[in-house]
């Protein structure tokens, strides 16, 4: 006889169902579901087929839900999957999507917490690595997606007067992200990408990584420390005047001189990293 | 016949898909028309958006959804109604199509196009967000049968008395998948040239034909390979019921390159050509 449950309920208990992180006999019979069927009128509620029993129908549903959410993250995070192993990445995605369920309309931003989720998710081997993996593929699908912003061109470069450079702040583009690493996860990714199996170790060592979109293309550029430090300066609107001289001051293992410097913002200028000039008077 | 809306026959056309936009642009290739996926280009402003532009100046274009949940027992997500109503101004699209189905309550969206029950109750529920729908978004919006797995037991009625209803109190347009109506009678056990020839024609403004997986004990379908000679049966059944009608070939799993997928659409051509033998 059929079990007449109100649609609500209804699709209470059939998404209960289907988002299960364990298998379909057990999503149907976990307190959760049986709070709006119970197991026992499971026949009541889904009819069998010819073929297939009401668990083996609702199973369908359910073990999609999981395969579906898995090649979304795979795809936004493919040299971390490759770096897991399928059965390892399979794990965390599923923990992920219980712990991070989508609640947009749209796929592209089902991943955004995967970094943040990776600092305690259970049994990540090269716990560390993977954060940094994970943040840099995060980074590239964020500057992909960035609104786009027109990059300063050479023209309004050169209409600046030479006095007001002292002060001025340089807005970078909506399609760019500075990362600091403790692992060298975009020489990783790049391997990755070419196919090369001689990957790089998953050992400590600080690397530095701009990622920035021109053309709809996106970009990596590897950056020593201290140009580093001086886009952040910059992006943060610290006048370029300041900006270069903490850069000059800092000092580190290898100061940067001018040389570099004229050599940096030509790369940066070039790359479409900037988007505009302020000239206003600051603090 | 032409539909009541007067909307019109763009054509054969196919999914606009990533793998596609190289060779879209690049050749500009003979291609009637263009279905655009609405959420692949929502919260995107990058390379999709250039690409989607570039397409909307040069082919007609029509929307189709997968997230709006019109029978979803949650509030209208009218954010997403908005992100909705402004690409379709910004592709100048001709129509904008959904599912009838949901996808998640409870704030949540599962990303599965998941079976209504065909119940009194969920056919109330759905016309009115259809109506609301269609009001916010000051068009017919257009629902496609779907692809099932499961039947529900509480259902009164079947699936094309619910969607022919439904069509007509919500006044809604429709997109006819004759491969999800195969599939369904396949999983479901009933008859597809019941289901097509219930179908109102006047409502019908878009088809669509694609491949599937059959499992052996069922039928999934994952639009991952050529139509079978059933699909289009069904197709030439319905179109002689509906006459001149934007047709659509979906392929979204091992998408093989732009000339295939639309040599697999023009198959079409045979099927809108010659009658058909109703009643057979």
């Amino acid at each position: 006889m059929a079990h007449a449950v109100p649609l609500q309920r209804l699709q209470r208990w059939m998404q209960t169902v289907v988002v299960h992180p364990k298998t379909v006999g057990e999503a149907v019979a976990s307190p959760e579901a049986e709070f709006d069927v119970p197991a026992s009128r499971l026949a009541d509620v889904v009819l069998p087929s010819k073929t297939l029993t009401p668990l083996e129908r609702i199973g369908i549903y359910h073990g999609m839900y999981l395969l579906r959410m898995r090649d979304v993250l795979a795809g936004d995070y493919e040299a971390l999957e490759h770096f897991m192993g399928e059965m390892a990445f399979t794990g965390l995605a599923r923990g992920y999507v219980l712990a991070y369920p989508s609640r947009s309309y749209s796929l592209n931003r089902l991943g955004d917490r995967l970094p943040e989720y990776l600092r305690n998710a259970p049994r990540v081997r090269h716990r560390g690595f993977c954060i940094d993996l994970a943040r840099l593929e995060l980074a590239i699908q964020q500057a992909f997606d960035a609104a786009e912003t027109p990059a300063l061109t050479a023209a309004a470069i050169a209409a600046v007067p030479a006095e007001a450079w002292e002060t001025a702040r340089l807005q970078t583009v909506d399609a760019f992200r500075l990362l600091a690493f403790r692992y060298p996860v975009n020489a990783y990714l790049q391997s990755f990408r070419d196919d090369d199996h001689d990957h790089p170790r998953p050992r400590r060592q600080d690397t530095w990584v701009a990622v920035y979109r021109r053309d709809y293309k996106v970009w990596r550029l590897d950056l020593p420390r201290p140009a580093h430090d001086l886009l952040a300066d910059l992006s943060k609107g610290v006048p370029l005047g300041r900006a270069v001289g903490a850069a000059l001051e800092r000092g580190g293992r290898r100061p940067p001189d001018t040389e570099d410097l004229f050599r940096w913002f030509r790369q940066w200028a070039s790359g479409g990293v900037f988007q505009s000039v302020d000239l206003s008077p600051g603090d | 016949m032409s539909n009541r809306w007067k909307l019109p026959d763009l054509g054969i056309g196919i999914g606009l898909r990533t793998v596609h936009f190289g060779s879209i642009l690049g050749k500009n290739p003979p291609i009637d028309w263009f279905e655009v996926l609405s959420e692949n280009f929502m919260l995107t402003g990058g390379r999709p958006m250039y690409v989607l532009d570039q397409v909307a100046e040069r082919y007609p274009v029509a929307l189709h959804g997968v997230s709006l949940g019109i029978g979803n027992t949650d509030p209208v997500n009218f954010d997403h109604l908005v992100q909705l109503k402004a690409l379709a101004a910004r592709t100048r699209a001709h129509w904008v199509s959904d599912h009838l189905c949901w996808t998640g309550i409870l704030g949540r969206n599962t990303h599965d196009l998941l079976p209504m029950p065909y119940t009194e109750e969920a056919l109330r529920h759905t016309v009115a967000r259809v109506k609301q729908v269609s009001d916010f978004l000051e068009r017919p919006l257009v629902l496609e049968n779907p692809s099932s797995y499961v039947e529900f037991a509480a259902s009164t009625m079947p699936e094309w008395e619910f969607l022919a209803r439904l069509a007509a109190e919500a006044d809604c347009a429709l997109l006819l998948d004759v491969n999800n109506v195969y599939v369904s009678s396949f999983n479901h056990g009933f008859d597809p040239n019941a289901y097509v020839d219930a179908i109102p024609a006047d409502r019908v403004v878009q088809y669509h034909v694609a491949g599937h997986t059959h499992k052996g004990t069922h039928i999934i379908d994952t639009h991952s390979d050529h139509a079978i000679d059933a699909v289009w049966e069904l197709y030439r059944r319905a179109w002689s019921r509906t006459g001149p009608t934007a047709t659509l070939y979906e392929w979204d799993e091992n998408i093989p390159d732009l000339e295939t997928v639309h040599a697999e659409a023009l198959k079409a051509r045979a099927h809108r050509e010659e009658p058909a033998a109703v009643g057979a």
